[in-house]
């Protein structure tokens, strides 16, 4: 019996493969790290146990004066980008939803900035922003609005959202066509009776079927939310690991890069120390996580 | 699904084009100046070249070591996208397909991964490299990309899988096809939509990262593209004009990659990929 039960459950071995390299390379590492946050150590020797010192010295020592103020720029970082990336995106989407000649065209061409490197449009975007003779600021002398021609990199008021533009225009085709199939799927009788009530195609568009996209909105709000709080790629490009200027677009990825790799201007380091970061950064997404795995499950035909 | 009329259509499509200018543009701009010399780029930076010259391209692919590093993201491109089609479309087949004890289980486990920014467990997994020596090791970063990879890949194909009819599968299955056998020469080839959008989504992931190179590559001659061309913004800051070339190498396949693939791939992701 044993080995007929065996043999029925064969087809499990094509399971095997994906299940051992997630357990050790994604599973794994996440428990080893939120271990590692209890010790203190520089990566090489023994470790020592240190118990909570990690994190006291994160949430009320020397490292508080880096890690709330990096806290509030990821939290401004998803504030900014949720209100630059939805609401364009709705109104694109519903754009290409009228179905005018080149939708397709459109499509492509509104997913190619998602296909550059973050490095790239990291430095492209530096290019353009450049104070002297980047395009945007040519561009706003030239229609008579020198005074907004500001080094918007480099100042400390304007760097975050700038970067946050960035990384918004990057990203934008992704949340174009996601809300582009959440309006595909609407039911076409919902506009049809729209307009025997008479309402206008733009009263159909917000009134009857923007309520119809809110899940959507929902899963895209809750992405965001998780990109938004392990970004580092495009602040490390356009403002190195220091984050500048004067650490104004610091994150939690450029300060845990700076304390468990190094990199120049870390203030302290020591891989416990990032490990207790990181525990405190995936505590603040861990629930958005399950938010989103509890979404995504809810939905018609979703679920094993 | 509107009916609009002709203004409103011309003020629809405006805003589309605008937008897609705005998209264009930058990229076009990085493009042209790839063709361009240093003195050109500064005294007419957004216009066409004077005169187009290669010259740039070959520089920066002989002199600037980008033979190397493209080289280098091929390899780890290809062999990372193949290993992660492999892995996850078959774990994707196994939970869509078969039942067994503990299945939601492995499969909200997988899941799991698909909102767990693998990124922050980066020091256990650079650890666990080491141990493996497999630092400086394109081999090892391709093992590091098919393992956290597999829950978005799979993610989609479970989806996917769920949308083929069972039937072809059944009469195979009374022919005596074995589970290996009925998931490749059945459900692969009907699965070509979905992995073109696998496909892509993962090329574009993996050629484009930064951090992972950044974190596990440090021998000059591993380097992958975006690696490349983050040390080469220092060396060769005033070499603008094999900065563009180098930015074009980058950037020329993905986009080519993209727009071949990108019919079904966009079909992929509006016929809810992703909800």
């Amino acid at each position: 019996m044993a080995h007929r039960t065996l043999r029925s459950y064969g087809f499990l071995l094509m399971l095997v493969p994906a299940l051992i390299l997630y357990t050790a390379f994604v599973a794994y590492p996440f428990l080893s790290s939120l271990i590692l946050s209890f010790y203190d150590w520089p990566g090489i020797g023994p470790k020592k146990w240190v118990g909570l010192a990690n994190y006291a010295n994160v949430l009320g020592g020397v490292m508080s004066k880096e890690f709330y103020p990096a806290f509030a720029h990821n939290i401004l970082f998803f504030a900014v980008s949720w209100l630059e990336s939805i609401i364009p995106s709705l109104i694109l989407a519903f754009g290409l939803a009228a179905g005018l000649r080149g939708t397709n065209a459109f499509k492509a061409i509104f997913f190619i900035p998602n296909t550059l490197s973050i490095v790239i449009v990291g430095f492209l975007w530096g290019l353009l922003l450049n104070p002297q003779w980047g395009i945007i600021n040519q561009t706003l002398k030239a229609v008579g609005l020198a005074s907004l021609a500001l080094p918007w990199l480099g100042n400390m008021n304007t760097a975050l959202v700038t970067i946050v533009t960035v990384n918004s225009w990057r990203g934008m085709g992704f949340y174009i066509l996601v809300l582009l199939a959440g309006i595909v799927g609407i039911s076409r009788e919902i506009p049809e009776a729209g307009r025997i009530d008479g309402a206008s195609e733009a009263q159909i568009a917000t009134r009857l079927m923007l309520p119809q996209l809110l899940p959507h909105i929902a899963t895209l709000t809750l992405l965001k939310a998780i990109w938004s709080f392990s970004v580092f790629d495009i602040v490390f490009a356009m403002e190195g690991s220091q984050a500048g200027p004067a650490g104004a677009t610091d994150i939690l990825g450029t300060l845990f890069y700076r304390i468990a790799f190094g990199g120049l201007g870390a203030s302290q380091i020591g891989m416990g120390l990032g490990a207790s970061i990181v525990t405190l950064t995936f505590l603040i997404v861990f629930p958005v996580s399950i938010l989103y795995v509890v979404v995504v499950e809810r939905k018609p035909g979703k679920g094993a | 699904m509107f009916r609009l009329n002709r203004a409103q259509a011309v003020l629809v499509m405006a805003v589309l084009v605008l937008w897609a200018l705005m998209n264009l543009f930058p990229i076009l701009v990085m493009l042209v100046s790839g063709f361009k010399s240093t003195v050109e780029i500064f005294t007419n930076p957004f216009g066409l070249p004077a005169k187009w010259t290669m010259i740039n391209y070959v520089t920066a692919w002989n002199k600037a070591n980008f033979a190397l590093y493209f080289r280098n993201s091929v390899l780890v491109s290809a062999f990372s996208i193949a290993g992660i089609v492999l892995v996850s479309s078959m774990a994707a087949y196994i939970l869509a397909r078969y039942e067994f004890p503990g299945k939601r289980a492995v499969y909200l486990y997988i899941l799991a991964g698909l909102v767990l920014p693998a990124r922050l467990a980066v020091i256990p997994i650079f650890l666990l490299m080491r141990d493996l020596r497999l630092i400086n090791s394109l081999a090892g970063l391709i093992v590091v990309y098919v393992a956290t990879n597999i829950s978005f890949s799979a993610f989609l194909l479970i989806n996917f899988f769920r949308s083929i009819p069972m039937d072809l599968e059944d009469s195979a299955r009374i022919d005596g096809a074995g589970s290996f056998r009925i998931y490749r020469q059945i459900n692969l080839p009907l699965l070509r939509p979905a992995l073109a959008t696998v496909t892509i989504f993962n090329f574009i992931n993996v050629w484009n990262d930064f951090f992972f190179p950044l974190i596990f590559l440090n021998a000059k001659d591993k380097r992958t593209i975006p690696l490349g061309i983050q040390t080469f913004f220092g060396e060769f800051a005033i070499q603008w004009d094999l900065l563009f070339a180098g930015l074009n190498i980058a950037i020329i396949p993905v986009i080519i990659f993209f727009l071949m693939l990108s019919r079904q791939f966009i079909a992929g992701l509006t016929e809810g990929a992703i909800r």
